[in-house]
């Protein structure tokens, strides 16, 4: 008879050997005081944009991956702020929500005034990196990597990268995660420099990304062929798709591709 | 006032013999000289106006903006003394962003008032603070719906279809009375409002003053609390001055007439 | 006569007082320049003349009228908050922004027991993207924003010059605009008492220029473009006319501006 009555209903030594303690008290037996975000968990993938002569388009596609899991198929990963500015996040996707109602916040406070202050994208960009080094600089990162896109002060196309490090940069062309390998390349076809972003129109900028989504959601095996594609322009203000199809795919290829799935040989 | 001048009236926290609250009602006395604002409920929308008194030719026309936006799709106005205004304002700001950050959504309008009139009332149960001198008409649009709320230096508050507060409330509230506000457009509204704070204003007409309007609707604003463009506010007082002009001419006849009585 | 009497407002009454005592300021506003000038004085012969005009940012400065002191923490506080909208956001801060952070902390002040007001009063000037602005900040908790305004001893014949000359200057270049100001300044000298390099302080921000202050050798050019640097109201000290005439501003302030005046307390 056992006469402990913690042990009563556990499995017994006899037959499974005995308990490894240190499985219950693994919350006090770190070799290291504290730990914040090791990895990003549910995750979205590449965020694509490119300058054109009146403005700037950006797309993202809808999956939320947990691990190789297509998880959650209609998440939103692009946020407008304000009248002429957006952002894109790619990374972990409770992080980005975290983010969007920071934008939010911004957006709700920069409207108290009506003095004709606006809140522009390189504002937005600034304010985002300055978040993003903050919290990296506390070990805390947010796992994000993040495409702020609108005009500038003075009504250019504005593209500029941020990410978890607090790293910045800007280009003509821009895309993060997978889509830096896959899509830069063939955007940079279209625009390789500054001074070439005057010589494209709305219509090539969007085709060249619409062409690049397809392309990504072909190679990379944690995209969706389901995107979401924002317009920024002057004339017109932010312009938001949802719910674009990657169309005329073909996979014949496919049955070629050897050393997974079904196949025996 | 029996009592002014016995000591109860000094301090806040004191009722007097007759179980009064001095200072509160001192600081009403104070709203009660405000330039004039109203608030209108529609069916679907808000709409704020009030008459700002130039106290000064130097002042900039169209700036100095006495409607605020407390968050989104709610917005305040007020008569009193201003500061304390954007005082209440921006702690409405502070309830609205510290719901938004607990329960990641709107706070809803009942509740909003309901917090900013706790907020308000403690203001009269210290003698280290006075209360506010302001009446303030608050409102907005949630998933419920329109709300409109008039809030008083006291702390209590009440639901309204037509708000009105400050020197012209009282011809103010006649005009809302008349208003036919379940049928009545939030553009419309726009209108009577101006016609509204024109008509308050002739009891205050040796002053110049100008006029502010802003609106919420589902409709016309996308549901955000936003001044009027400029159009509908030029189309708005032109209604106001015809209307008025009608008005005096009426006045004028019956004038007339009572004089032939 | 406001019928709240609790002490904290009635302290309001009296740091609105404080301003009165304050020399004077003067701030003048176009969609393009705003100007601040000021009257400076010394306590003592031998003693330096308190600093008038503050600068916050590369487009953004105040004057004051009243409890240095006061004004210096304010100010502190508007650099604060300069500086912090250009770390996050790498903009400067607006000019309407600036006047209403102020009024709301002055507002605080008002309303309970512990503190008292600030006894300062502040003209406000500052170039964004919506053009220049001019505001005046009491410590009531109010900001407004004018075309022209004076604050501080005898200010309303400063005032006076302001409200018969603001739609005059609303076009006018920075020179121009700054010739007003100091017109409008003159206007609030006591009778035995002038412009000159020492005691007056100039300041602009505009379009084309960062806030620049003005300050001892550098007043004369200004000061050389009036046509007399002593009060034209009362009279005196016309002969003392060694300045250039180039002024365009020919209008000559009357007397009876003065008469109205409601404060007596004397400008030292």
């Amino acid at each position: 008879m056992e006469h402990d009555p913690f042990r009563w209903g556990r499995p017994s030594d006899q037959a499974y050997g005995e308990y490894n303690n240190s499985i219950a008290h693994a919350g006090q037996q770190q070799s290291f005081p504290k730990m914040n975000t090791q990895q990003p968990i549910v995750t979205g993938t590449s965020v694509i944009a490119i300058k054109f002569k009146d403005g700037i388009v950006i797309a993202a596609d809808n999956l939320g991956s947990y691990g190789s899991l297509a998880r959650f198929t209609d998440v939103e990963r692009l946020f407008p702020v304000g009248d002429h500015a957006v952002v894109g996040i790619s990374g972990d996707i409770s992080d980005l929500q975290y983010v969007s109602r920071l934008l939010e916040d911004l957006e709700i406070e920069n409207n108290y005034d009506y003095d004709g202050h606006s809140l522009r994208a390189p504002h937005i960009h600034e304010y985002l990196q300055k978040v993003f080094y903050h919290r990296r600089s506390k070990m805390d990162p947010l796992w994000n990597s993040t495409i702020v896109g609108g005009l500038d002060d003075s009504g250019k196309p504005f593209l500029k990268y941020v990410d978890l490090l607090g790293v910045q940069y800007s280009a003509p062309t821009l895309a993060t995660g997978f889509g830096a390998y896959l899509a830069l390349p063939i955007l940079r076809k279209v625009v390789f420099e500054e001074k070439d972003v005057e010589k494209i129109d709305e219509e090539t900028a969007r085709n060249a990304i619409k062409e690049c989504m397809k392309v990504l959601f072909y190679r990379d095996a944690r995209s969706l062929d389901k995107y979401s594609l924002i317009t920024i322009t002057k004339k017109n203000g932010v312009v938001f798709e949802k719910g674009l199809k990657s169309e005329e795919q073909s996979w014949r290829f496919a049955k070629d591709i050897k050393g997974y799935g079904t196949q025996k040989v | 006032m029996t009592s002014v001048g016995t000591g109860y009236d000094l301090s806040n926290s004191v009722f007097s013999p007759d179980g009064r609250n001095f200072q509160v009602e001192y600081a009403s006395k104070a709203v009660e000289n405000g330039g004039t604002s109203i608030g209108l409920k529609t069916k679907n929308g808000i709409v704020f106006a009030v008459e700002k008194i130039i106290t000064s030719k130097l002042l900039v026309p169209g700036k100095n903006n006495r409607i605020q936006t407390i968050g989104r799709s709610i917005g305040a106005v007020y008569s009193g003394l201003l500061p304390d205004g954007r005082h209440l304002v921006s702690r409405g700001r502070d309830e609205f962003n510290s719901y938004r950050s607990q329960y990641k959504e709107d706070i809803t309008v009942p509740y909003l008032i309901d917090r900013l009139g706790n907020y308000v009332q403690a203001y009269t149960c210290y003698n280290s603070v006075r209360p506010f001198g302001i009446t303030s008409i608050i409102g907005g649009i949630d998933e419920d719906g329109t709300h409109l709320y008039m809030l008083e230096p006291s702390g209590s508050y009440w639901g309204y279809k037509g708000a009105a507060t400050g020197k012209g409330r009282q011809s103010a509230k006649n005009e809302l009375e008349k208003l036919n506000l379940d049928e009545l457009s939030t553009r419309d509204a726009v209108k009577e409002a101006a016609r509204i704070i024109y008509q308050a204003h002739e009891d205050n007409k040796d002053k110049d003053f100008e006029i502010e309007i802003s609106w919420i609707s589902k409709e016309e604003t996308k549901g955000l609390h936003q001044f009027v463009p400029e159009d509908l506010l030029n189309e708005a007082k032109q209604y106001a001055e015809d209307k008025l002009n009608e008005d005096e001419d009426e006045d004028e006849e019956d004038e007339d007439e009572n004089m032939e009585e | 006569m406001m019928v709240i009497l609790l002490l904290t407002h009635q302290l309001v009454e009296y740091a609105l007082e404080a301003i009165k005592q304050g020399s004077a300021v003067v701030g003048l506003a176009t969609k393009e320049y705003a100007v601040l000038v000021a009257l400076k004085r010394n306590a003592e012969e031998l003693g330096s003349y308190q600093k008038k005009i503050i600068k916050v940012d590369d487009h953004l400065g105040i004057a004051l009228a009243g409890l240095a002191p006061d004004a210096r923490v304010l100010s502190n506080f508007l650099r604060e908050q300069a500086l912090n909208q250009k770390m996050i956001f790498n903009r400067p801060l607006s000019t309407e922004k600036a006047a209403t952070l102020l009024a709301d902390k002055a507002q605080k002040n008002t309303q309970s027991y512990g503190g008292r007001p600030y006894g300062v009063g502040l003209l406000v000037i500052g170039y964004d993207e919506t053009g220049a602005h001019l505001f005046e900040f009491q410590p009531s908790g109010s900001s407004l924003e004018y075309v022209g305004a004076a604050i501080g001893a005898r200010s309303q014949a400063g005032r006076t010059y302001l409200e018969r000359s603001f739609e005059a200057y609303a076009n006018s270049t920075k020179e121009e605009l700054i010739v007003h100001g100091l017109n409008a300044l003159r206007d609030t000298l006591a009778q035995d008492k002038e412009l000159n390099s020492k005691n007056t302080s100039i300041s602009i921000v505009g379009k084309d220029i960062d806030f620049t202050l003005y300050d001892d050798d550098d007043v004369q050019q200004w000061l050389d473009r009036l046509d007399s640097v002593s009060n034209a109201r009362t009279g005196v000290n016309n002969d003392n006319n060694d300045d250039d005439d180039n002024n365009d501003d020919n209008e000559e302030p009357t007397k009876k501006e003065g008469e109205d005046e409601e404060d007596k307390m004397e400008t030292d």
